[in-house]
């Protein structure tokens, strides 16, 4: 790697990735779309260093990530709050602000406080990583074990670099609108769905509205098992296989329904009940084993209606931080 | 083929797709394989840059696209003006994108192949009959999904067409080739797989770096050839 070293791996935790915006145009070939599971917690990493929102940054789920500073660094953290902390001085990296750290510093994940919902913050560093670019991102792909760094999972004594220049440069911001995508309390997640392609399913779906779902143990990047009745079956078991999206809600033979996320085939051949609109990604992303979620019915004119909302928040959040970024520089003119 | 085909359905899937689907009496038939794939052309061809790379199935092709400048009942005109002309334009255009043969050096048994003595008393023939059968069909790649580089072959002949395997295997390694009913495949290597496995190549059908990096593109024909081990 050319660039200068920011970041050692000490401790790769569960599962940690390079992840952006995604990998568009290769399903045809098999690749998953990918890239970051909470669109909107990679957006506020990123902004609050004034990055583009969709670079490259990691995607750490559900604890134990441990990294040393090699440099001075600004840190953009977004998405959820996985107990974020820096030793020795004992600073709280909460989600949604910029952070000041020093070389030598540790910068460790231990998992979520109590209470604490979802299960995958964001880190970024000015510029964004610095990892090759493949099929058009810088994405990990699991599954065809390329993408990000050497395509695999991030492991003790990796050691990654930034595209800017100076690491360091910028000043600590706060994101007012930096809200997880995860729920704030213990209510069940809400995710708006429509219908799926194949009237048969229509029996399974009135099901599947009805009731609260838990999210199962087989919770990954590809999708998440749901935990709840046996659905009706909804036709034959094997249909012809056709793309699927990620947010589709398929239901294999056994009944119990699966939700496809940004790493999910680009291909299958079970049964669609239903799909989540795209504006709700965000909340399936940060949906953690044991979690409650409902599914409610919406329309295509309200799935463009919430696309366009979630546009104008992304707005907001660059231009709120444009706003900060100039008035810390007249602030800095004035000879504070 | 006798008579017109059945124009193609276009039905929403989500708010970022449209599913088109084709009639097929057998999704494994050449010309039905060919009608996928010259549709997706077509979509492909018309360079809107509202519309996402269509992604072909079995029956299928799904085609996404930006909901901030399309609905989908926008898109779906946008691809049945495509889908018309491909449909008008027949099977003439086949001939001239007949697709590239590819062979693959297969070791069949042992090792590489832990299944074969299993399929071969399923199937109630010897493994060297099922070695033949297996060898003595030019495939079809139907089209691909499961992992980057793992392409769906048809068809493989009835007699040998077993479903997969109970409980699948946590990791499959590289090149290894399976059967599934009436398809067969490559594993691209490091993914679990439920196939029945009956040989291994050493050619490599996923390289992120090549151009294009899948070496079993759509349409592409396919031999497997017995080798010595």
């Amino acid at each position: 790697m050319s660039s200068r070293p920011i970041l050692e791996v000490l401790d790769g935790g569960i599962l940690t990735t390079v992840q952006d915006g995604g990998r568009p145009g290769w399903g045809h070939l098999g690749v998953p779309l990918g890239g970051a599971c909470d669109p909107w917690g990679l957006a506020v990493a990123n902004l609050l260093l004034r990055n583009p929102p969709t670079a490259p940054a990691l995607e750490a789920t559900a604890g134990g990530l441990v990294l040393r500073a090699r440099s001075p660094a600004l840190l953009g953290i977004g998405g959820a709050d996985l107990g974020g902390v820096v030793r020795p001085d004992g600073r709280r990296l909460a989600p949604g602000a910029s952070y000041r750290v020093a070389a030598g510093d540790e910068i460790a994940f231990p998992g979520p406080p109590a209470g604490g919902r979802g299960v995958r913050t964001y880190l970024a560093v000015s510029g964004g990583f610095d990892v090759p670019v493949a099929l058009g991102s810088g994405s990990t792909c699991l599954a065809g074990a390329f993408g990000g760094v050497d395509g695999r999972p991030l492991r003790d004594g990796d050691v990654l670099g930034a595209l800017a220049g100076d690491p360091a440069a910028g000043v600590e911001l706060r994101l007012v609108d930096a809200a997880a995508s995860a729920p704030p309390s213990d209510a069940p997640a809400v995710v708006r769905v429509l219908p799926g392609p194949d009237e048969r399913t229509r029996p399974a779906r009135a099901a599947l509205l009805a009731e609260t779902w838990h999210v199962g143990a087989e919770a990954d990047r590809m999708g998440i098992r749901l935990d709840g009745p046996t659905l009706p079956s909804a036709g034959p078991p094997d249909l012809p296989s056709h793309g699927v999206t990620w947010g589709t809600i398929q239901l294999p033979s056994d009944g119990r329904p699966i939700v496809l996320l940004a790493d999910a085939q680009p291909t299958g051949g079970y049964p669609v009940v239903a799909v989540a609109i795209s504006a709700d990604r965000p909340i399936l992303g940060q949906l953690r084993p044991g979690d409650a979620v409902r599914f409610v019915e919406t329309t295509g004119e309200a799935a463009r209606a919430a696309v366009r909302h979630a546009d104008e928040r992304l707005r907001a959040a660059m231009d709120a931080m444009a706003d900060a970024a100039r008035w810390d520089a007249l602030w800095h003119e004035a000879g504070a | 083929m006798t008579g017109a085909p059945a124009r193609p359905r276009i039905v929403p899937f989500g708010d970022t797709a449209i599913l088109v689907t084709v009639d097929a009496t057998d999704e494994h038939d050449v010309a039905h394989i060919r009608t996928i794939h010259r549709l997706a052309a077509a979509i492909r061809e018309l360079g809107d840059p509202r519309l996402d790379n269509p992604v072909p199935g079995a029956t299928s092709v799904l085609v996404g696209y930006d909901p901030r400048a399309l609905d989908p009942t926008e898109a779906a005109a946008r691809v049945r003006t495509a889908l018309d002309a491909a449909v008008a334009a027949g099977e003439a255009t086949d001939e001239r994108r007949r697709a590239p043969l590819v062979e693959l050096p297969t070791r069949y048994g042992g090792s590489d192949g832990p299944d074969l003595a299993e399929l071969a008393a399923a199937a109630g023939l010897s493994e060297q009959a099922v070695i033949e059968l297996h060898a003595s069909v030019e495939y079809v790649v139907a089209f691909l999904g499961f992992a980057p580089g793992f392409a769906y072959l048809s068809a493989v002949p009835p007699a040998i067409g077993v479903p997969r395997r109970a409980t699948p295997r946590e990791r499959v390694p590289a090149g290894s080739v399976g059967i599934a009913d009436r398809r067969t495949a490559v594993y691209p290597g490091g993914t679990p797989g439920g196939w029945q496995l009956l040989g291994r190549t050493d050619v490599s059908v996923w390289d992120a770096r090549r151009e294009p990096p899948a070496l079993l593109v759509p349409e592409t024909r396919v031999r497997f050839v017995p080798v010595g081990r």
